[in-house]
């Protein structure tokens, strides 16, 4: 599962994600109302947050598909010896 | 004299016929204008945009015109939105011609109508293989770069739009897509969609004279009664002249919406209302760091209201 910080980060980011359901790594976040420009916008928080930079492969609309490939994505920048 | 609140149709994007046909058949003044747009087209709108396939289909185009316009009445009524100065980026022209009054609503619905039918019978014989891609937060220095290559493999290539600092829309051959997002994540930008029929391209004159014959020479432009920013180059336009031509150039200049934006703020305009359903305008920094935003959205107008104390 992602850590507390990854949710709050989300959550803004998902309208149609009511407070009180579980975000899981297999929740789709188009569906929650992640559209193109809230993508944008979480892409750029999660670098400032996080301290990563996102580039190559990982600029893709596929990374924030759901809610675990945008997390793996993540920690494989937080942690790419073990990516 | 200052301008103090802005109103702004929004270009045209990907609008499900669920997301917004409650909206059409209950709110009372999009009911109205839709009934006005039924008159005109000689055909049900909410029929035929329920039915139609495809997000950019002849009623799709008028459905979002119409409910861009319903947004504009409904903020007025509901939010005290009454502008000085209006603008309309790209698809948007449409909807600030018949706000201001340069179209009356009727023709302004059979334009619409036209000038979409006109697109599709156009792209369906040429272009086939261009396509209009978006991508964000690319340097100018790295994308100058990447287009430069372009320039040297001979591939067609033009900035269709600038949306905001490094949000830019490029027409380009689809075989050349993959390629250029690529490149662009190389340089640290997010590729987002690619859009067909592709738009706004010096490429395309040839469209803009097939519309001017065949749709907008049928027509006659008023003096608006507001003042209308254009969306190619942020230039205040203040007769039915000057706004054919704004429409004309719609086909084969770029969209530029810091341009717009920049205008604005220059011409005083303090409150920037976005009417319609809107996912980009109102919502970039180019917008947000210099207005203070109303999203007058089909989902807002939708929403239950609490009464005020007063009534």
């Amino acid at each position: 599962m992602f850590d507390d910080r990854f949710e709050q980060i989300l959550r803004p980011y998902l309208p149609f994600l009511p407070p009180q359901e579980e975000l899981t790594p297999g929740s789709d976040l188009k569906d929650l109302g992640l559209d193109s420009l809230g993508t944008v916008q979480l892409l750029g928080t999660l670098e400032e947050d996080y301290q990563v930079r996102f580039r190559d492969s990982a600029l893709t609309m596929d990374t924030f598909r759901t809610a675990g490939v945008l997390w793996d994505t993540v920690q494989s920048m937080l942690h790419p010896a073990a990516s | 004299m200052a301008h103090d609140t802005a109103l702004v149709f929004p270009g045209m994007g990907p609008v499900p016929f669920a997301e917004v046909g409650r909206f059409m058949v209950a709110d009372p003044i999009a009911r109205d204008l839709v009934a006005v747009a039924d008159e005109a087209l000689g055909y049900s709108l909410v029929d035929a945009f329920r039915t139609s396939p495809g997000d950019y289909s002849e009623a799709a185009q008028v459905a979002f015109f119409v409910n861009c316009l319903a947004c504009a009445h409904w903020a007025r009524d509901h939010l005290g939105v009454e502008p000085d100065i209006v603008a309309g980026p790209s698809f948007g022209e449409k909807a600030a011609l018949a706000y201001t009054g340069a179209l009356e609503l009727p023709d302004a619905v059979r334009l619409t109508a036209e000038i979409a039918r006109c697109l599709e019978e156009y792209f369906a014989g040429e272009h086939k293989d261009i396509v209009t891609l978006s991508f964000v937060r690319a340097p100018r220095d790295g994308l100058d770069a990447i287009l430069a290559d372009l320039d040297e493999a001979g591939e067609w290539h033009e900035i269709s739009c600038h949306i905001d600092d490094g949000f830019y829309m490029i027409s380009l051959p689809e075989h050349r897509v993959q390629w250029t997002q690529e490149r662009l994540r190389a340089i640290g930008s997010l590729p987002l969609y690619t859009m067909r029929p592709p738009m706004h391209a010096s490429a395309f004159r040839p469209l803009r004279e097939k519309a001017e014959r065949e749709v907008v020479s049928r027509y006659s432009f008023a003096d608006p009664a507001l003042p209308v920013v254009a969306d190619q180059d942020g230039r205040l336009l203040r007769t039915g002249e000057e706004l054919r031509t704004m429409l004309l150039d719609g086909f084969d200049h770029p969209m530029n919406w810091p341009s717009v934006t920049t205008a604005l703020k220059d011409a005083g305009a303090r409150r920037l209302c976005v009417a319609g359903p809107d996912s980009l305008f109102g919502r970039v920094p180019c917008a947000t760091r210099n207005f203070d935003v109303v999203a007058a959205h089909p989902r807002l107008a939708m929403t239950p209201r609490r009464r005020s104390r007063a009534a």
